[in-house]
């Protein structure tokens, strides 16, 4: 049988197995609230929390843009181990913190700690909205890096079958649904089966390419003859790269909308500290391994250009399947498991952008059912818009990752600084991240993305802190500062 | 203790990225890979452990809130 009735065959599957779990996650829920349907009740154990934190941190960025980048970048790409790690480091600045109040206070989105923390300040409802709007933009960005993501392997697993419009209208469609049916407990648990089925495919793919190569020296020394720039030593300009990189990827996921939600969905302190333990090594066992992927395929597709380069997972593992019957099965179910990997993204993305849009954007109460059904409502219209723009993309994963983290970061003063220093006041967070988002916006339109190797948002992110904290100092007995609105 | 790990996974980050070798140098290699490449994977990995021991002594509290709720 081919790869691609196998694909077929496999996606039906898939697919039912979706709508089966989806029916069961709505007969388990409680009731309507939006704890509820966006928080699967603060009920998630040890296992279940460490899966969907894994299968929504790695997802079509891991599985398609990182090995696409690691063949572009050569081995300087290995930060890319690194600053997956960071953002678990990062983590114990705030979860120790946040995690407390969000008990006590029943949050379910992230701005309602910045209502918490600032709403009775002028300037509070500013920042929040502020940080929410943030956020939907940050949040919309990397659902389009999914649904791109989702055409393309479609496409793939199925030998072109299924065109890559209808691999991203259909499988938007069946988000959408699975989601809207139920909530965070269908995210969760596809996750958990998504997230097994990534971690197996993507090592027996790994074995399967050193192997063909002669072992990883063999693989390096073919790298080195074609291309000795991607195993040479970097320049000081790429370390200045990797170091920005670090602290942009560290920095900014920490503050993603469903990062955040998944610490107050936690049934406990211990079952999330334990989680994120266990978390903290798996960019050794996915980021290492997809890098080592990518750069396998330099010796194999010596030439392709950058948007192509997007296309090397799917073209190893048609390489894969062509080996014989036995791996003709395995490169299918790491089709299944890198579309599964992408979808479980989607999902949580569009579960959080439902909750932000809602509560922090319109002001919704977080104790009123119908929030959770306005909140499927612009679920649904907001999918609709990004399918149409993921039909005809014109951009790169990576770069779409990278615009995302720089806007992202920005909300950084608002929960880090703000978890550990009183003194931080409203409108100067709210002017800092209005000024960080604006140089890091006209650094992307400028086409200045970086300046010495450091990203464009870092140094907005500077001049944020700045701004917020010297704001505060000068400003700390005299709170009505001018709105910047105005 | 807590404190400690966590100042030496920072040491740590700063050793994986290769400032101390001259630029464009062709490299040794280990265990296959890219001598610089393998130092910084063997960062990562002390990183993970390191990590994975401060995560074990960190108290994550379900009982109230570890910060002051009304900022002055």
């Amino acid at each position: 049988m081919s790869l691609a009735t196998l694909g077929l065959i496999a996606l039906a599957v898939y697919l039912v197995a979706l709508v089966v779990i989806a029916e069961i996650a709505r007969r388990a829920r409680r009731d309507m609230t939006p704890g509820d349907h966006f928080l699967a009740g603060r009920e998630l154990g040890v296992f279940v929390l460490f899966l969907t934190l894994y299968a929504t941190a790695y997802s079509g960025n891991s599985l398609l843009g990182y090995p696409a980048e690691a063949y572009r970048r050569g081995f300087s790409w290995i930060m890319a181990t690194g600053f997956m790690m960071s953002i678990i480091v990062v983590f114990h600045a705030l979860v120790p913190k946040l995690r407390p109040l969000s008990v006590v206070h029943g949050f379910v989105t992230p701005g309602d700690y910045v209502q918490q923390r600032f709403g009775r300040e002028p300037g509070g409802r500013a920042l929040r909205i502020a940080v929410a709007g943030l956020m939907t933009v940050t949040l919309t960005n990397f659902l389009l890096a999914q649904l791109i993501a989702m055409g393309h392997v479609t496409y793939q697993a199925t030998g072109g079958r299924i065109p890559y419009e209808v691999g991203v209208v259909g499988l938007a469609a069946m988000i959408l649904f699975y989601e809207v049916r139920g909530g965070m407990r269908a995210v969760a648990w596809t996750d958990a089966a998504q997230g097994i089925l990534m971690l197996v495919g993507l090592s027996a793919l790994l074995l399967w390419l050193l192997g063909g190569s002669g072992g990883l020296g063999a693989m390096t020394r073919q790298i080195l003859e074609l291309r000795p720039e991607a195993v040479q030593v970097p320049g000081a300009r790429e370390c200045s790269n990797w170091l920005s990189t670090i602290a942009l990827m560290g920095l900014a996921s920490v503050v993603y909308p469903q990062a955040i939600q998944r610490i107050y969905a936690a049934r406990s302190g211990t079952s999330l500290k334990q989680a994120l333990a266990i978390m903290t090594f798996m960019p050794l066992a996915t980021t290492a391994v997809v890098t080592l992927i990518g750069l396998a395929a330099i010796p194999r597709f010596s030439h392709l250009g950058s948007l192509e380069a997007e296309t090397v997972m799917p073209r190893l593992l048609e390489l894969w399947a062509a080996a014989g019957p036995f791996y003709t099965l395995a490169a299918t179910l790491v089709f299944i498991g890198a579309l599964a990997a992408i979808m479980s993204t989607a999902d949580s993305v569009l579960l959080s952008l439902g909750s932000v849009v809602a509560e922090d954007l319109l002001g919704r109460s977080r104790l009123d059912p119908g929030t959770t059904r306005l909140g499927k409502r612009i679920s649904f219209g907001l999918i609709v818009v990004m399918v149409v723009v993921a039909l005809a993309p014109r951009i790169t994963l990576w770069r779409l990752i990278e615009l995302k983290m720089e806007l992202l970061i920005q909300c950084v003063p608002a929960f880090l600084l703000a978890l550990h220093w009183n003194r931080l006041r409203a409108w100067p967070t709210c002017w800092g991240l209005m000024a960080g988002t604006a140089l890091a916006v006209a650094g992307v339109l400028l086409g200045l993305p970086r300046i010495g190797g450091i990203h464009v948002g870092v140094l907005g992110l500077a001049v944020n802190l700045v701004l917020a904290v010297a704001g505060s100092l000068w400003r700390r007995d005299r709170l009505e500062l001018a709105p910047p609105f105005s | 203790m807590r404190r400690l790990l966590l100042g030496l996974i920072a040491l740590l980050y700063a050793a994986s990225i290769p400032w101390y070798r001259p630029t464009g140098a062709e490299p040794a290699l280990i265990l296959g890979l890219p001598d610089w490449v393998a130092i910084a994977l063997a960062c990562y990995a002390a990183v993970a452990l390191l990590n994975a021991w401060a995560w074990l002594l960190t108290d994550v509290s379900d009982s109230g809130p570890s910060v002051e709720e009304d900022p002055p």
